[in-house]
Protein backbone atom coordinates (compact mmCIF):
# COMPACT_ATOMS: atom_id res chain seq x y z
CA UNK A 1 0.00 0.00 0.00
CA UNK A 2 2.60 2.58 1.08
CA UNK A 3 4.68 1.53 -1.97
CA UNK A 4 1.78 1.76 -4.26
CA UNK A 5 1.34 5.18 -2.96
CA UNK A 6 4.92 5.98 -3.09
CA UNK A 7 4.74 4.69 -7.21
CA UNK A 8 1.81 7.25 -7.33
CA UNK A 9 3.20 10.26 -6.08
CA UNK A 10 6.29 9.49 -8.68
CA UNK A 11 3.78 8.89 -11.23
CA UNK A 12 2.29 12.32 -10.50
CA UNK A 13 5.61 14.34 -10.82
CA UNK A 14 6.44 12.54 -13.88
CA UNK A 15 3.04 13.03 -15.53
CA UNK A 16 3.32 16.92 -14.58
CA UNK A 17 6.55 17.16 -15.81
CA UNK A 18 5.50 16.03 -19.05
CA UNK A 19 2.88 17.59 -19.97
CA UNK A 20 4.90 20.83 -18.82
CA UNK A 21 7.26 19.60 -21.79
CA UNK A 22 4.78 18.64 -24.34
CA UNK A 23 2.41 21.92 -24.26
CA UNK A 24 5.95 23.54 -23.91
CA UNK A 25 6.49 22.19 -27.33
CA UNK A 26 3.45 23.02 -28.47
CA UNK A 27 3.93 26.51 -27.93
CA UNK A 28 7.55 26.84 -29.20
CA UNK A 29 5.97 25.30 -32.56
CA UNK A 30 3.56 28.43 -32.60
CA UNK A 31 5.15 31.10 -31.29
CA UNK A 32 8.92 31.25 -32.52
CA UNK A 33 10.31 32.93 -35.59
CA UNK A 34 11.24 30.51 -38.11
CA UNK A 35 11.38 26.77 -38.93
CA UNK A 36 14.88 26.12 -37.38
CA UNK A 37 13.70 27.40 -34.28
CA UNK A 38 10.55 25.67 -34.23
CA UNK A 39 12.52 22.41 -34.94
CA UNK A 40 14.30 23.08 -31.88
CA UNK A 41 11.96 23.52 -29.43
CA UNK A 42 9.38 20.63 -31.03
CA UNK A 43 12.41 17.89 -31.24
CA UNK A 44 13.66 17.94 -26.93
CA UNK A 45 10.43 18.96 -25.59
CA UNK A 46 8.68 16.63 -27.20
CA UNK A 47 11.26 13.63 -26.54
CA UNK A 48 11.63 14.98 -23.22
CA UNK A 49 7.60 14.76 -22.63
CA UNK A 50 7.11 11.54 -24.38
CA UNK A 51 9.87 10.07 -21.88
CA UNK A 52 7.80 11.77 -18.99
CA UNK A 53 4.55 10.68 -19.95
CA UNK A 54 6.03 7.08 -20.65
CA UNK A 55 7.71 7.46 -17.09
CA UNK A 56 4.67 8.15 -15.00
CA UNK A 57 2.89 5.18 -17.26
CA UNK A 58 5.71 2.98 -15.91
CA UNK A 59 5.17 3.75 -12.26
CA UNK A 60 1.74 4.08 -12.50
CA UNK A 61 0.66 0.73 -13.94
CA UNK A 62 3.47 -1.56 -13.57
CA UNK A 63 3.14 -4.57 -15.47
CA UNK A 64 5.55 -6.59 -17.47
CA UNK A 65 4.18 -5.64 -20.97
CA UNK A 66 3.83 -1.70 -20.11
CA UNK A 67 7.20 -1.89 -18.99
CA UNK A 68 8.39 -3.47 -21.91
CA UNK A 69 6.80 -1.32 -24.77
CA UNK A 70 7.65 1.89 -22.55
CA UNK A 71 11.03 1.02 -22.94
CA UNK A 72 10.61 0.54 -26.91
CA UNK A 73 9.06 3.89 -27.21
CA UNK A 74 11.93 6.03 -25.02
CA UNK A 75 14.19 4.06 -26.95
CA UNK A 76 12.84 4.77 -30.27
CA UNK A 77 11.70 8.43 -29.84
CA UNK A 78 15.48 8.46 -28.35
CA UNK A 79 16.75 7.20 -31.64
CA UNK A 80 14.38 8.54 -33.91
CA UNK A 81 13.69 12.38 -33.23
CA UNK A 82 17.31 13.54 -33.81
CA UNK A 83 17.48 11.91 -36.63
CA UNK A 84 14.17 13.18 -38.25
CA UNK A 85 14.71 16.54 -37.19
CA UNK A 86 17.94 16.80 -38.38
CA UNK A 87 17.03 15.35 -41.83
CA UNK A 88 13.94 18.10 -41.45
CA UNK A 89 16.47 20.56 -41.01
CA UNK A 90 18.98 19.81 -44.07
CA UNK A 91 16.23 19.65 -46.46
CA UNK A 92 14.79 23.30 -44.84
CA UNK A 93 18.01 24.35 -45.61
CA UNK A 94 17.98 23.14 -49.18
CA UNK A 95 14.87 23.80 -50.06
CA UNK A 96 15.69 27.63 -48.76
CA UNK A 97 13.40 28.04 -45.79
CA UNK A 98 13.67 31.42 -44.98
CA UNK A 99 15.78 32.25 -41.45
CA UNK A 100 15.11 34.73 -38.42
CA UNK A 101 16.22 38.13 -39.48
CA UNK A 102 18.25 37.92 -36.11
CA UNK A 103 20.15 34.95 -37.30
CA UNK A 104 23.58 35.60 -36.66
CA UNK A 105 25.24 32.70 -39.03
CA UNK A 106 24.66 30.41 -41.55
CA UNK A 107 27.81 28.19 -41.40
CA UNK A 108 26.36 25.27 -43.57
CA UNK A 109 25.52 27.43 -46.95
CA UNK A 110 29.05 29.25 -46.31
CA UNK A 111 30.86 25.70 -46.29
CA UNK A 112 28.24 24.95 -49.27
CA UNK A 113 29.64 28.52 -50.70
CA UNK A 114 33.29 27.96 -50.01
CA UNK A 115 33.20 23.99 -51.64
CA UNK A 116 31.63 25.47 -54.75
CA UNK A 117 34.00 27.84 -55.82
CA UNK A 118 36.52 25.32 -54.88
CA UNK A 119 34.85 23.42 -57.13
CA UNK A 120 35.16 26.53 -59.63
CA UNK A 121 38.28 27.82 -59.83
CA UNK A 122 40.97 25.18 -58.45
CA UNK A 123 39.31 22.00 -58.34
CA UNK A 124 41.19 20.77 -61.06
CA UNK A 125 44.73 21.94 -59.70
CA UNK A 126 43.52 20.15 -56.88
CA UNK A 127 42.17 17.16 -58.21
CA UNK A 128 45.68 17.13 -60.14
CA UNK A 129 47.86 17.38 -56.40
CA UNK A 130 45.33 14.57 -54.89
CA UNK A 131 45.90 12.76 -57.98
CA UNK A 132 50.04 13.35 -58.00
CA UNK A 133 50.02 12.33 -53.89
CA UNK B 1 -30.65 12.90 -2.36
CA UNK B 2 -31.22 9.29 -3.39
CA UNK B 3 -28.67 8.87 -5.72
CA UNK B 4 -25.88 10.26 -3.82
CA UNK B 5 -27.14 7.86 -1.69
CA UNK B 6 -27.13 5.04 -3.80
CA UNK B 7 -23.91 6.73 -5.48
CA UNK B 8 -21.64 6.45 -2.04
CA UNK B 9 -23.27 2.74 -1.38
CA UNK B 10 -21.73 1.49 -5.02
CA UNK B 11 -18.62 3.33 -4.24
CA UNK B 12 -18.57 2.11 -0.62
CA UNK B 13 -19.46 -1.70 -2.28
CA UNK B 14 -17.17 -1.04 -5.33
CA UNK B 15 -13.86 -0.11 -3.13
CA UNK B 16 -14.74 -3.03 -0.68
CA UNK B 17 -14.61 -5.11 -3.62
CA UNK B 18 -11.67 -3.68 -5.19
CA UNK B 19 -9.30 -3.25 -1.91
CA UNK B 20 -8.55 -7.03 -1.21
CA UNK B 21 -8.71 -7.97 -4.66
CA UNK B 22 -5.20 -6.20 -5.79
CA UNK B 23 -4.38 -2.99 -4.01
CA UNK B 24 -4.63 -0.42 -6.81
CA UNK B 25 -6.09 2.37 -4.66
CA UNK B 26 -3.92 4.06 -2.91
CA UNK B 27 -3.88 7.83 -1.11
CA UNK B 28 -2.89 9.47 -4.63
CA UNK B 29 -5.33 8.03 -6.43
CA UNK B 30 -7.42 10.54 -7.15
CA UNK B 31 -4.85 12.87 -7.63
CA UNK B 32 -3.38 10.93 -10.52
CA UNK B 33 -6.74 10.64 -11.87
CA UNK B 34 -7.37 15.03 -11.59
CA UNK B 35 -4.18 15.21 -13.32
CA UNK B 36 -4.78 12.84 -16.37
CA UNK B 37 -7.56 14.30 -17.27
CA UNK B 38 -6.25 17.89 -16.81
CA UNK B 39 -2.89 16.46 -19.22
CA UNK B 40 -5.63 15.35 -21.48
CA UNK B 41 -6.95 19.09 -22.10
CA UNK B 42 -3.44 20.52 -22.40
CA UNK B 43 -2.03 17.91 -24.62
CA UNK B 44 -5.68 18.62 -26.61
CA UNK B 45 -4.62 21.76 -26.57
CA UNK B 46 -1.65 21.40 -27.99
CA UNK B 47 -2.61 19.88 -30.86
CA UNK B 48 -4.74 22.73 -31.74
CA UNK B 49 -1.74 24.83 -31.55
CA UNK B 50 0.00 22.53 -33.91
CA UNK B 51 -2.85 22.66 -35.98
CA UNK B 52 -2.90 26.00 -36.16
CA UNK B 53 0.96 26.20 -37.28
CA UNK B 54 0.07 23.32 -39.69
CA UNK B 55 -2.58 25.22 -41.69
CA UNK B 56 -0.69 28.77 -40.94
CA UNK B 57 3.25 27.33 -41.30
CA UNK B 58 4.73 29.65 -44.19
CA UNK B 59 7.00 26.80 -45.59
CA UNK B 60 6.40 23.02 -46.21
CA UNK B 61 9.07 22.36 -43.16
CA UNK B 62 6.58 24.45 -40.46
CA UNK B 63 3.86 21.91 -41.82
CA UNK B 64 5.95 19.22 -41.22
CA UNK B 65 7.08 19.55 -37.95
CA UNK B 66 4.10 20.51 -36.90
CA UNK B 67 2.89 17.16 -37.74
CA UNK B 68 5.88 15.61 -36.11
CA UNK B 69 4.62 17.06 -33.04
CA UNK B 70 1.45 16.17 -33.26
CA UNK B 71 2.50 12.84 -33.90
CA UNK B 72 4.39 12.93 -30.34
CA UNK B 73 1.17 14.53 -28.55
CA UNK B 74 -0.80 11.69 -29.95
CA UNK B 75 1.51 8.89 -28.73
CA UNK B 76 1.70 11.07 -25.44
CA UNK B 77 -2.37 11.36 -25.26
CA UNK B 78 -2.35 7.57 -25.51
CA UNK B 79 0.07 7.03 -22.76
CA UNK B 80 -1.88 9.27 -20.47
CA UNK B 81 -4.97 7.77 -21.29
CA UNK B 82 -3.73 4.73 -20.01
CA UNK B 83 -2.75 5.95 -17.15
CA UNK B 84 -5.92 7.17 -16.57
CA UNK B 85 -7.93 3.98 -17.02
CA UNK B 86 -4.53 2.18 -15.77
CA UNK B 87 -5.02 -0.38 -18.56
CA UNK B 88 -2.06 -1.45 -21.22
CA UNK B 89 -4.52 -1.62 -23.96
CA UNK B 90 -3.30 1.57 -25.93
CA UNK B 91 0.26 0.91 -25.73
CA UNK B 92 0.53 -0.52 -29.05
CA UNK B 93 -1.23 2.60 -30.29
CA UNK B 94 1.63 5.22 -28.46
CA UNK B 95 4.84 3.09 -30.63
CA UNK B 96 2.62 2.84 -34.33
CA UNK B 97 1.71 6.27 -33.76
CA UNK B 98 5.60 7.05 -32.79
CA UNK B 99 6.77 5.09 -35.69
CA UNK B 100 4.19 6.59 -38.08
CA UNK B 101 5.44 10.18 -36.96
CA UNK B 102 8.86 9.65 -37.75
CA UNK B 103 8.15 7.33 -40.80
CA UNK B 104 6.20 10.83 -42.37
CA UNK B 105 8.72 13.37 -41.35
CA UNK B 106 11.57 10.95 -43.04
CA UNK B 107 9.37 11.09 -46.30
CA UNK B 108 8.78 14.27 -46.12
CA UNK B 109 12.27 15.77 -46.12
CA UNK B 110 13.46 13.52 -48.63
CA UNK B 111 10.70 14.84 -50.87
CA UNK B 112 11.72 18.59 -49.99
CA UNK B 113 15.25 17.96 -50.33
CA UNK B 114 14.68 15.89 -53.40
CA UNK B 115 12.78 18.54 -55.42
CA UNK B 116 15.33 20.99 -55.27
CA UNK B 117 18.11 18.89 -56.17
CA UNK B 118 15.96 18.10 -59.78
CA UNK B 119 15.11 21.72 -60.13
CA UNK B 120 18.08 23.48 -59.09
CA UNK B 121 20.99 21.34 -60.00
CA UNK B 122 19.88 19.75 -63.95
CA UNK B 123 23.15 18.81 -64.47
CA UNK B 124 25.26 16.14 -62.37
CA UNK B 125 28.71 17.20 -62.88
CA UNK B 126 29.90 19.38 -60.25
CA UNK B 127 28.01 16.58 -57.44
CA UNK B 128 30.09 14.04 -59.73
CA UNK B 129 33.64 15.65 -58.45
CA UNK B 130 34.09 13.42 -55.47
CA UNK B 131 36.14 10.75 -56.18
CA UNK B 132 38.91 8.58 -55.11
Amino acid sequence: MTMQLFFDILAIGFLLAGLFFMFVGALGVVRLPDAYHRLHAASKCSTLGLMGLVAAAMCHVGTLDVMTKSIAVVLFAFVATPVGSHMLAKAAHRDGAEQWKDTLSDELAEDKAKSAEDDEAPGSKKKARHRAA
Amino acid sequence: MHTTCLHNLMAAASTDKAAPAAEVASAAQPALLAVATIGVGILVVGMLLCLYRMIRGPHLADRVLAGDTMAMLVAGLVVVLAVKYSTSMFYDAALVVAILGFASTVAFSQYMGAKHKTSDRPDPADTAEVGP
